[in-house]
Formats: C-alpha cells, sequence, structure tokens
C-alpha cells in the first residue's frame, strides 16, 4: 500500500512525539500510519485536510502522553476512568490520582465557564488589592532602610514638656558627639531652600547642611570625587564646597564628568563641586544637594541659644535607642548646667529613624490593609456559598463515589485541589492586576507616606501573594469540601435533594453571618471617615482662600548683608506687586496658613507675673506686613491695621487675635496693652489692634492664640507674599515673578500655589482615605447584597417541596411569604449585632484619625445597619416571593 | 503474561471492543483496522496512532491478539504488521458482546429502544 520503503521524516517525527513504551514497540508502525492518514486526506482532495490530521494526532498525541502517565503495568483493558462507569478505587494520594484530580477539576471548569469566570475575577480582584496594598506596606513598613546597619541609626531632635519633634542647637550637638558614650558617631543636618544663581534664571534646590559625620554615618558614597572632610565642614573654618546627588548632576549638568572642580553660586556665594553621591544613595530628607554646616546661611545657626538643626546618629552595636536616649539626656542636663545656669529644661529626643520616617503612615496603612483583607474574605465567603450550593447537587455522585468505595479524604482532597487551582490561577492574575493597583495607590496616596524601599514585588510579596491564594483556597473550599462529602448514602441515593440541615446555625447561615457582620464593619468604618470629612468640609478657616495667589522667596545673605538692603528690597518689590494689574491687594506674611511654616514664641501679657521662658505660655508668631488682613479677608474686630509709620525706630507693635486677647485680658480691651515676646533679646510690643482667629498650622487645630508682628520692624531676608487678585490666582504667577524680577533678576522664587491649594492639601490625605475605604465599603456591600441573594435562593429552593406540602394544605402566600422572610431576618439580624459590635471595636482603632466624631457615631452605627438590613431584606424577599407564588402542584410533581 | 479469566477484562473500552470486532473479520494492519474502525462507527470512533498502538500493545500483553509472522506477501509491502484475534481474545469478545446484549435486553424491555425518548425522563 505505502508507496515509499521507509515512512518520510516528517511522520518519523511525528511518531517521536508518543510516548517511549509505544515508540519503543512501534515506531516505524506509528509512522507509517501517519503517512497514510495524511496520504489519504490529500487525496481525499479537502484542502483543509492537513489541520485535521493535525488536530487528530495532537489530540491523540496528548491522550496518549495522559494514558501512560496513569498506567501502572499490568495495564488492564477494561476502563479505568469515568468511560464507562465511575469506577475506581480511590487509595490515598498519589501523584496518579493528583493529576486525576487536576483534570477533574479542569473538566468541572470547562462545564462552568460563568462560575469560573466570576470566581477567577472576584480572587484576582480581592487578592491583587491585597497585593498590591502588600507591595505598599512591604515598601514603607518591612524594608529596611537603604543604609548599611539602618538600625543603628538614630534621629536626635529637641524636646522639651510639650513637644519632641523641634530642632537642636548645632553647638549642642556637637558637645553631645563630642561627650557621648554610646554612638559611633553623630552628625548635623538641616535641610533648607538655597538659591543657586548663575544660569539661565535663578532657580532654587534643596540644600542639606551637614558636617561631614552626618553623611558618613549614612554610608554615602560617590561616583566622581568625594564626599566631606572634617575640617571642610568644621564651624567657623570649612571651605567653601559642594556635593551633588546624582539625580541632580544628571537632571541639571548632564551627568558631565568634568563638573567636579566646577564653582556653583548657592545663596550668593561660589561653592567648588567636590563630589557626586551614587545613584542609589538617598537622604533621609530628600535632598538636591549637600553643603558643609559651615555655610550655613546665618551666623545664628551657630549660636548654642537658636536651635536650628537635628542631629544624625549611629549607636554602637548593642545599645539601643533607649540607651542612646538616656546618654544624651544626661549631657543635655550637664550642658544646661555650663551654659544656662540650669534652668533650661530643653533636652533631646533620641528616635529610630525607620520609625520616625514611616510611624505617621502605618496607620494609613494599615487601615487600608484592613479594608482590602475584609473585603478579599467577603469574596471567600461568596465563593465557598457557591462551592457549597454546587457541593449539594453534586451530592449524589459524591454519594455513588463512595458507595463505591471512595473514601472520604480522597473525596474532600479532590474538591479542595479545585478550590486551590482556581485560588492560585486567581493569585496569578491577582499579581498582575496588584502591579496597576500599586501605581493606583502611589499616585492617590497622601504624600506623607514615605515610600522607602523598591515598589517591585520582590521574594516577599510574591510570598506573601500565594500564601494568601493558598489560604483563600483553602478558606472558599474547606465549606464545600467538608460539608459537602458528608455523604448520606441512602438519603442521597433516594433522590432527595432536600436534606441539607435547615438549622440556624448550619454552614451557609454561618457563612453569611460572617459576611454580613464584616459589611458593617467597613461600611461603619467607610460611614465614620465619610462623617469626619463632612465635619473637616465645614471647618472655617478664618480667611477666604479664593482668589489668593501665594509664593515664597529668601534673599541671599551674602548680597543683602544689612538690613537697610533687604528693607530696601521689600519695599520696592511689595510696590510693584501691588502696582502690577490684576492684583487688588497683596501683603507679606512670614508663614502663609497651612503652608507648613509657623514660628511660635514665649510671652509675657501685661499685668502677668515674671515667668521663666520655658514656662511661660507660647504664642503663634507671625511678621506681616500691612493690609495682609485685608488681603487674607480676615476681619479686623478693634484697632488698626499696621501703617506707614510703623517703622525701625518707632514704637514696636503687634496685633493679635481674638484667642490672644481673651485669654491674656479677659474682660478687657487689649488695644493700648503691652506684652514681651521672650524672644533674643526680649522685645517688648504695644497692642494696635485686634483680629478674628484662623487656622494657621492644620484645619484640624484648635484656633491658639496668635501675634502679628510688624514686618518692616522685624525685617528678615525670608518672606511669603500673599497677593488677592481679580481674577483666577494661578494666571497671575508670570505677574508675581516680573515684579520680584524687576527688582532683582537673580532671585528665585518658589512654591508659587494658590491658597485654595493648601486648604485642598491639608484635607487631601482624608478625603483619599475615605474614597479608597468608601470604594471597599461599597464592593463589600455589593458583593456583601449577592452572597445573602445566593444563600437566600437556595435555601428558598431547597425548601420549595416544603412550600408546596403548606401551600397544598393551605397555607396562604403570605403566610409562606413570612415563614421564609422570618428565617431570613432571624440571620440578618444576628448578623448586623455581631456587626455592629465588631464596627464599635473598629471606631476605636480609627478614632484618633476622626475629626468631630465619635468612635460610636450614633448615626453611623444606626445608619448602616439599617441600610444594610433593608438590602439584605431584599435579597432574601426576592426569592421568598418567588417560592410562595409557585403552583404548589408544579414543586410536588417536580419531586 | 499471565492468563487472566475473559471476565476480569470487562467492560472493554471502546477502542478496544472496535478492534476486536474489526479483527474477528480475519488479519488486519495497523491503519486498515484504524479505517475500518472509522467505517463501521459511521466516524463515530476515530483513533490515532497513539490510541490504536497504545491499545494494540496492551490487548497484546493480555494476549487478545498476536502478531501474524510469516505471512505470505500478499500485497508486497512485508514491512507492515499483521494482527489477528487469538481464541482467547474471541472468548472475552463473545463474552463482552453477550453483555451488551443483556443490557440492550434490559432497554427493550423498558421500551427504551424503538421508540422515541419521552422527555422530560431523566
Amino acid at each position: 500500500m505505502s508507496d515509499h520503503p521507509r515512512p518520510t521524516r516528517l511522520s518519523r517525527l511525528l511518531a517521536r512525539c508518543y510516548p517511549r513504551e509505544l515508540r519503543e514497540e512501534y515506531a516505524d508502525e506509528m509512522a507509517r500510519f501517519i503517512d497514510d492518514a495524511r496520504r489519504d486526506s490529500r487525496n481525499a482532495g479537502n484542502p483543509f485536510g492537513a489541520f485535521g490530521v493535525a488536530a487528530t494526532l495532537t489530540r491523540d498525541a496528548l491522550v496518549s502522553l495522559a494514558a501512560s502517565m496513569r498506567h501502572d503495568a499490568p495495564r488492564p483493558l477494561r476502563s479505568r476512568t469515568s468511560d464507562v462507569l465511575l469506577v475506581k478505587t480511590f487509595r490515598s494520594f498519589s501523584m496518579e490520582a493528583f493529576l486525576q484530580d487536576i483534570k477533574y477539576a479542569l473538566r468541572g471548569f470547562a462545564r462552568r465557564p460563568a462560575f469560573t469566570a466570576v470566581a477567577l475575577i472576584t480572587l484576582a480582584l480581592g487578592i491583587g488589592g491585597n497585593s498590591a496594598v502588600f507591595t505598599l506596606i512591604n515598601a514603607v513598613l518591612l524594608q529596611s532602610l537603604p543604609y548599611p546597619n539602618p538600625d543603628q541609626l538614630v534621629y536626635i531632635r529637641g524636646a522639651n514638656e510639650t513637644s519632641k519633634q523641634h530642632l537642636v542647637s548645632a553647638p549642642d550637638l556637637l558637645d553631645l558627639r563630642a561627650r557621648n558614650r554610646t554612638f559611633q558617631d553623630i552628625g548635623i543636618a538641616r535641610t533648607q531652600s538655597v538659591n543657586l544663581t548663575g544660569g539661565d534664571r535663578p532657580d532654587r534646590v534643596i540644600g542639606n547642611f551637614v558636617s561631614a559625620s552626618a553623611l558618613a554615618l549614612l554610608g554615602a558614597t560617590t561616583v566622581l570625587g568625594r564626599t566631606f572632610t572634617e575640617e571642610e565642614t568644621r564651624i567657623g573654618a570649612g571651605e567653601q564646597v559642594v556635593v551633588l546627588s546624582y539625580a541632580t548632576w544628571q537632571a541639571r549638568y548632564g551627568g558631565r564628568a568634568d563638573i567636579i572642580g566646577q564653582k556653583l553660586m548657592l545663596n550668593g556665594r561660589p561653592h567648588t563641586v567636590i563630589g557626586v553621591t551614587v545613584a542609589s544613595f538617598q537622604d533621609p530628607t530628600p535632598s538636591d544637594l549637600w553643603l558643609p554646616i559651615s555655610s550655613a546661611p546665618s551666623r545664628g545657626w551657630f549660636d548654642r541659644n537658636s536651635p536650628t538643626v537635628f542631629g544624625v546618629g549611629r549607636l554602637k552595636p548593642g545599645f539601643t535607642v533607649a540607651d542612646g536616649q538616656k546618654d544624651l539626656a544626661a549631657i543635655m542636663a550637664q550642658l544646661a548646667a555650663e551654659y544656662h545656669g540650669g534652668n533650661l529644661k530643653e533636652t533631646v529626643a533620641v528616635s529610630d529613624m525607620r520609625e520616625s520616617m514611616v510611624g505617621g503612615a502605618r496607620f494609613t496603612l494599615m487601615v487600608l490593609f484592613g479594608a482590602v483583607v475584609a473585603v478579599l474574605l467577603i469574596a471567600c465567603v461568596n465563593i465557598a456559598n457557591l462551592q457549597l450550593v454546587r457541593a449539594s447537587t453534586r451530592q449524589r455522585e459524591m454519594s455513588i463515589r463512595a458507595a463505591m468505595g471512595a473514601n472520604r479524604t480522597r473525596l474532600v482532597a479532590q474538591t479542595l485541589v479545585e478550590s486551590l487551582m482556581l485560588a492560585v490561577a486567581g493569585g496569578v492574575l491577582g499579581v498582575i492586576i496588584g502591579q496597576f493597583g500599586i501605581k493606583f495607590l502611589v499616585r492617590v496616596m497622601p504624600g506623607n507616606v514615605p515610600i522607602l524601599g523598591a515598589l517591585e514585588p520582590d521574594s516577599r510579596v510574591l510570598a506573601f501573594s500565594f500564601a494568601l491564594a493558598l489560604l483563600t483556597g483553602v478558606l472558599f473550599g474547606a465549606p464545600a469540601a467538608f460539608s459537602g462529602t458528608r455523604t448520606n448514602l441512602q438519603g442521597a441515593l433516594r433522590m432527595r435533594t432536600d436534606t441539607t440541615s435547615t438549622g440556624r446555625f448550619n454552614v451557609r447561615n454561618v457563612l453569611v453571618i460572617s459576611e454580613l457582620a464584616l459589611c458593617v464593619v467597613l461600611l461603619a468604618v467607610a460611614g465614620l471617615f465619610t462623617r469626619s470629612m463632612q465635619s473637616l468640609q465645614r471647618i472655617e478657616t478664618g480667611f477666604n482662600a479664593e482668589q489668593v495667589l501665594t509664593a515664597e522667596f529668601r534673599l541671599p545673605a551674602v548680597k543683602y548683608d544689612d538690613n537697610l538692603k533687604i528693607r530696601q528690597f521689600m519695599r520696592t518689590a511689595l510696590e510693584r506687586l501691588r502696582a502690577a494689574p490684576g492684583v487688588v491687594s497683596a501683603a507679606y506674611v512670614g508663614a502663609v496658613p497651612l503652608s507648613g511654616n509657623y514660628d511660635n514664641v514665649p510671652y509675657l501679657a501685661q499685668g502677668q507675673t515674671d515667668i521663666a521662658p520655658d514656662k511661660a505660655p507660647r504664642s503663634l508668631f507671625t511678621t506681616i506686613s500691612n493690609q495682609y488682613f485685608r488681603t487674607m479677608q480676615i476681619p479686623v474686630l478693634a484697632g488698626r491695621d499696621f501703617q506707614a509709620d510703623d517703622v525701625m525706630g518707632s514704637e514696636p507693635v503687634a496685633i493679635v487675635n481674638k484667642i490672644f486677647a481673651d485669654k491674656a485680658w479677659p474682660g478687657e480691651t487689649a488695644v493700648g496693652k503691652t506684652v514681651r515676646l521672650q524672644l533674643q533679646p526680649a522685645l517688648t510690643v504695644r497692642i494696635v489692634g485686634v483680629v478674628g482667629a484662623i487656622k494657621q498650622y492644620t484645619l484640624t487645630e484648635e484656633t491658639q492664640p496668635q501675634l502679628y508682628a510688624s514686618h518692616e520692624q522685624n525685617i528678615g531676608i525670608f518672606t511669603s507674599v500673599v497677593m488677592r487678585t481679580a481674577g483666577d490666582p494661578n494666571a497671575m504667577s508670570r505677574a508675581l515673578h516680573d515684579a520680584i524680577w524687576s527688582v532683582d533678576r537673580d532671585q528665585p522664587i518658589w512654591k508659587v500655589r494658590s491658597l485654595q491649594s493648601l486648604v485642598d492639601r491639608d484635607l487631601s490625605s482624608t478625603r483619599v482615605s475615605v474614597s479608597i475605604i468608601s470604594a471597599f465599603a461599597l464592593l463589600a456591600l455589593l458583593l456583601g447584597t449577592i452572597g445573602v441573594y445566593g444563600v437566600m435562593s437556595f435555601a428558598v429552593q431547597l425548601r420549595s417541596r416544603e412550600m408546596g406540602i403548606r401551600m397544598a394544605l393551605g397555607a396562604r402566600t403570605t403566610q409562606v411569604l413570612s415563614l421564609i422572610m422570618r428565617s431570613g431576618l432571624e440571620v440578618v439580624t444576628i448578623a448586623l449585632i455581631i456587626g455592629v459590635a465588631g464596627a464599635m471595636a473598629a471606631g476605636k482603632f480609627v478614632q484618633s484619625r476622626l475629626y468631630n466624631i465619635g468612635p460610636s457615631d450614633p448615626a453611623t452605627m444606626l445608619g448602616v445597619p439599617l441600610l444594610l438590613g433593608a438590602v439584605a431584606l431584599l435579597a432574601c424577599w426576592l426569592p421568598a416571593r418567588r417560592a410562595a407564588r409557585v403552583d404548589p402542584a408544579v414543586t410536588l410533581r417536580g419531586e | 503474561m499471565s492468563k487472566k479469566s475473559p471476565e476480569s477484562l470487562l467492560p472493554l473500552t471502546p477502542a478496544v471492543l472496535h478492534i476486536l470486532l474489526v479483527l474477528a473479520d480475519g488479519e488486519r494492519h495497523g491503519y486498515a483496522i484504524a479505517q475500518e474502525v472509522e467505517a463501521m462507527s459511521d466516524g463515530q470512533v476515530r483513533m490515532g496512532p497513539g490510541t490504536l498502538y497504545g491499545s494494540i500493545l496492551r490487548m497484546t500483553d493480555s494476549d487478545l491478539l498476536e502478531e501474524v509472522t510469516g505471512r505470505p506477501k500478499a500485497d508486497g509491502d512485508e514491512r507492515r504488521r499483521y494482527y489477528r484475534l487469538t481464541p482467547f481474545g474471541r472468548q472475552v469478545l463473545t463474552l463482552e458482546l453477550a453483555r451488551l446484549t443483556a443490557v440492550m435486553n434490559v432497554a427493550r424491555r423498558k421500551q427504551l429502544l424503538g421508540a422515541p425518548l419521552a422527555e422530560g425522563t431523566a
């Protein structure tokens, strides 16, 4: 028959795809078979014949391979699988059985594409959300800081009875460095904006003024040049040198190698570039470049009485933060005795570097994590329910298998394999989705979440996601695996499907209860945050933020080396600003409200007895030019604004807010009184006006006493501008630059932004938390409703026979309806009670982040269960009504 | 292979049953068996080389078939391997057909054949 003495090469190649046992015996025969089949299909004249042959061969080869994997010698002829009957004796675990479970599961998925798709999507979203949030948590909280031995790194900050966050003085830090016994080294650091001139246009960069030890103890290394020597940063001596960050070098100087030795004009003085740090080096306080502390913008930085810097330290091995704290506090007490006669209560606070960087973000991340875990749990419960429903429809199949000798372990294993496969597939999809999720999260996350590590899914993230997938699979698979295989042989074989327990605490009800309870918790937390957000939005700032543009600038101290020059610049610039078209009014202010800048001062009001500065009450202290109140539309309640004749040399004047006036002189007139400000040196000012209180630092703060001093009388090189505009403030940015540059074209201006954006920024972190948590809560509500509906539908279906009998015996539709609703109501009520208890606990946890809302806010704690109860009852009512409407004859015949 | 009781091999897989049926008519080589099975079952049972030779291997092991040796060159292709039933194979086929007949008889008694299947009876 064959035209060829030997089969063609292609056929021989194809024959090689078959299992070895067949090839050994029949290689040539099979190749000939394939040859014949190809020839016949060609002769049949079917143009697609080749595809048919290919398809047949592929399928055939796969079947043979599968068969050869299953078979153990001797190979019987009778059907081993379900071809003829489900005759199969299951053994305890074997690879064969496992592969078969996988095959069954795949077949099962193919048979139920809708279920499989829904389950996969739900799981992928649930695990994806968790994976994304965990990636973020990993990067922020788990990965160690990118420095050698990061556990030894600490911050050293100023502290007293009321604050542990303020600055310390550089001389104190130097003494701490010299006298301590617990630190390997201590360094000085302080970031501040630096004017960079000499380029196309004046610019501002973030400089970190450091001691050589600060960079050394962080382990900074360079790609070019070197970092500072001790001599270069020595206070009182020092060199005018600068180290650039890798990013600055790349962005501003194109990565040119000849940058070393070049001179940059920083704050008006030439600094020689001596090094560029490696790309991976990141300052804990983001900085563009590092300058020696000796190049500080003001001599005041070297004064023991002016806290202007903070410290970074590396503990010696074996010493804890507490050891360091004790050591340094003792030295601070010595210093107070030596320099302040022992009556200065200032000390230092030593804090773990990582903790002080990320501590604030932990809460947000934990709330977020709680929300995604809850959503995943709810999703698990839903899939578990679907599996349970399916398990009960497979009760007969399971019973038959059990009757044929399958032991329960095998049946449980098979059901679990199915769930685990779903979960792992969902997990893989989830990790992929999570990578998109993380990008989204980072974009919307409040800016106060410091991301220290890499946002890539490292082995920890992958391990977490995989473990989560497995856990998820067991969680949603277990109820079906264990209750579904608890076979009742006789009952099941009698073709009765209504044998499932109908008690209150069957598996399904427990699942629904936990699902609804979780929903209540999530919705309640979302509700609390939403209510908190509403009260935040109702906060009166005390000023009108609309149509105000703000900006900051700092004059270089080298160029403006006396107050005359500074005053000259300030006056001219303000005149030009006010004269610019479209400007309604303009003023200087030391600290724009909600910009993050603020200053305070201990004071002694007229009529108070003398108190030491560290015991004196403190007030916010803000220097302003005249027309500040007009520009901000802060009401002047008594007295007057600053005037043109409040100048240097005339009596120092001040304006206080109403809180200050009421606190210092309750029931008296404030205007005309004097206040002694405990500055260095002390300054006595006369109050000329009283104004309304505003939110200076955050929206959520209690309004505090605030004292405004005259900008003219307290001239300085740093100031901010506020400018009320006729139109869109953002469109006036150019006019602002032009006005300043017309006075000095080398002067950089930064943080040009509308006042409204500052108000929005203050709300944004809360707003983001609220929207993320609300989104999760709504998802939970949706999943929960679907869950209740599914379970009730199924329960009703199971009881349709009972309902049929009841109705046949004369029960009215409403009676049947109420019977079903009652059982639904029971489940929902239990769930709501548990849920509210959980919600109260969760409320306590988030209490610190709520504004003007109690953790058990009645509106939330009543509203949420009512809403959820209504939705859940609707989900019960729909299937109940369907059950009550059916013709009893149909139901009974159906059996 | 030790000889088993013919009953222990029942029921047969469709592939095994069809191969036995074809070979009941006489010796065949592999591709001819596959083609005849396909024709006999109106294209319902199509066997690829793996299914065919996998079955042949197991059937030879169980002594249902044997390869024909010293066969005269009937069609000038001595390289092809021909197979035929053993007496044991014929016995197994008879038993399987008897079993199937019994099943058919039950079905007939229940009037499941001939008349169209009643709807909704599962």
